[in-house]
């Protein structure tokens, strides 16, 4: 068993991790013919992961319907929302403009997702007053910045105080690319490290966790 | 009641007070417009150039990469994009990698393309939603009709007179990638122009604007479109003033009652004297 469970998921990221990091130097039409077809691998793999995820999503929510547990009502939603919608898009087939799937989206997705993000503007603005103090001189330089950087990204800003558009400017070229390029090289690096332990066996969370025990 | 007590009263302002004030300065301004003038920003103004020198039937690739809860920052550069694309008579073809903005990607393009006159399948094509992330953009780079053998009305590529000539990503003159988190503008010069060698440019909410300067800089991106400010710097170069030119005025009163907010808070933190803040 633990052959199976371990031995081959094991030498198949090693074998695939490998095989892929090289495929991106060898530009030959076998090397690019096998990239397509593990993308187009993928792409299947990742529609049953869609299945794979909605049907523990309903496991989820079932058992706290059955059990009742806090705000279980909260799930009955789930499951009433989740088959109108996926009964709405398999009558219209797919299609939105003139169908009862079309007017979901439209009138019921479209304004509940714009509604929550709309709602960041007022706790963006009541967060910001009760926390942005200049303490100590990094949080000062930080506030200076943010409020530069506010100020010059709207005309009014631009119109009451000429020039803060140009240090807008500079803030975000100069001080936050400095910043963003190190995060990213940062970023980059994890990422690179993370693969090279996944690939040659020394991380192997994703496994599972009973199979954490040699990582 | 001492200056002190005052401070200690204002840094306890009930919330929704804030609440209420955020409303009517973001309403205010959109029933009573000042209509300031919008400067274009450099990243702006060359993918609108880009476009303009791209020669007639050229291909541009837009993926519309968001969903919903992006649309009032990006549909309007959605908009700007297809109109200037569709009035240089270039041929569109657009995507989305992310689901839940299908029917809205769709809806948009088909109403932009037929303002300006344009036949579906000849001079654009909505190909649908991209499953897969990264590997759409990676299948589609070595071959466009393998990775979406139909367009989204059902029919076959190959056979789409906008297509002709189009094998991959390497045929493509110009992308741009709206995008409003993952799968999006990263993902497409990653896994894309890095690969296929195409050039790129791209749009994004305000918030992840910062992240993209770095890739400005390399020339890794050759243009950004950086929240409603972007798309309305758009607008000013087309000189058609729509939802985003509008929508500037909220935003700069928004922003200035946030500046407002924070200045309140840190005289009042001073004259209270106490130094921690609280969420």
């Amino acid at each position: 068993m633990l052959f199976w469970q371990r031995t081959v998921p094991l030498l198949i990221t090693f074998v695939f991790g490998l095989a892929l990091a090289l495929q991106y130097y060898v530009p030959h039409p076998a090397s690019e013919s096998f990239l397509q077809e593990v993308s187009l691998w993928n792409q299947i793999i990742a529609g049953f992961a869609i299945v794979l995820g909605v049907g523990s999503l309903l496991s989820n929510h079932y058992l706290k319907i059955k059990r009742q547990e806090a705000g279980w009502g909260y799930s009955a939603v789930l499951f009433v929302s989740l088959f109108t919608v996926f009964g709405a898009g398999l009558w219209a087939e797919g299609k939105a403009a003139g169908t009862f799937f079309g007017w979901l989206y439209e009138y019921v997705l479209v304004a509940l997702q714009g509604t929550m993000f709309s709602l960041l503007a007022f706790f963006v603005a009541s967060a910001a007053y009760r926390a942005f103090r200049a303490r100590t001189l990094e949080a000062t330089v930080l506030l200076s910045a943010a409020v530069l950087v506010m100020a010059g990204r709207v005309p009014l800003g631009e119109y009451v105080l000429p020039g803060v558009g140009y240090i807008s400017d500079w803030i975000m070229n100069v001080p936050n690319t400095a910043a963003q390029r190190g995060i990213l090289i940062g970023v980059s690096l994890g990422g690179i490290a993370t693969s090279i332990k996944i690939i040659f066996g020394i991380e192997r969370a994703y496994l599972g966790g009973s199979h954490n025990d040699g990582a | 009641m001492t200056v002190r007590e005052f401070a200690l009263r204002v840094l306890q302002l009930d919330r929704r007070f804030i609440f209420v004030l955020m409303s009517l300065v973001t309403l205010l301004p959109l029933l009573y417009p000042l209509g300031l003038p919008v400067r274009v920003s450099p990243e702006a103004y060359n993918i609108y150039d880009t476009l303009e020198h791209l020669p007639e039937r050229s291909v541009l690739l837009v993926s519309l990469d968001f969903d919903p809860a992006s649309k009032p920052e990006l549909y309007p550069m959605a908009v700007s994009l297809l109109r200037h694309a569709f009035a240089r008579n270039l041929r569109v073809v657009t995507l989305t990698l992310w689901p839940a903005g299908t029917s809205m990607a769709e809806s948009a393009v088909i109403q932009f393309a037929e303002e300006a006159g344009k036949k579906d399948g000849t001079d654009y094509v909505f190909l649908g939603y991209g499953p897969g992330e990264a590997n759409a953009i990676i299948s589609m780079g070595q071959s466009l009709t393998d990775a979406f053998p139909t367009d989204y009305a059902g029919r076959k590529t190959d056979t789409l007179p906008v297509l002709a000539g189009v094998r991959s990503l390497r045929d493509i003159d110009y992308a741009i990638s709206l995008s409003a988190g993952f799968p999006g503008l990263d993902t497409w010069y990653v896994y894309g122009k890095e690969k296929y060698g195409f050039e790129l440019g791209g749009g994004c909410t305000a918030v992840s604007a910062p992240k993209f300067y770095p890739f400005l800089q390399t020339g890794q991106i050759n243009g950004l479109l950086g929240g409603l400010r972007g798309a309305a710097e758009y607008e000013t170069l087309l000189n058609q003033a729509g939802k985003a030119t509008a929508g500037m005025d909220a935003q700069s009163a928004t922003h200035f009652l946030i500046i407002g907010l924070i200045v309140v808070c840190n005289v009042c933190s001073v004259l209270s004297g106490r130094r921690r803040g609280r969420l």
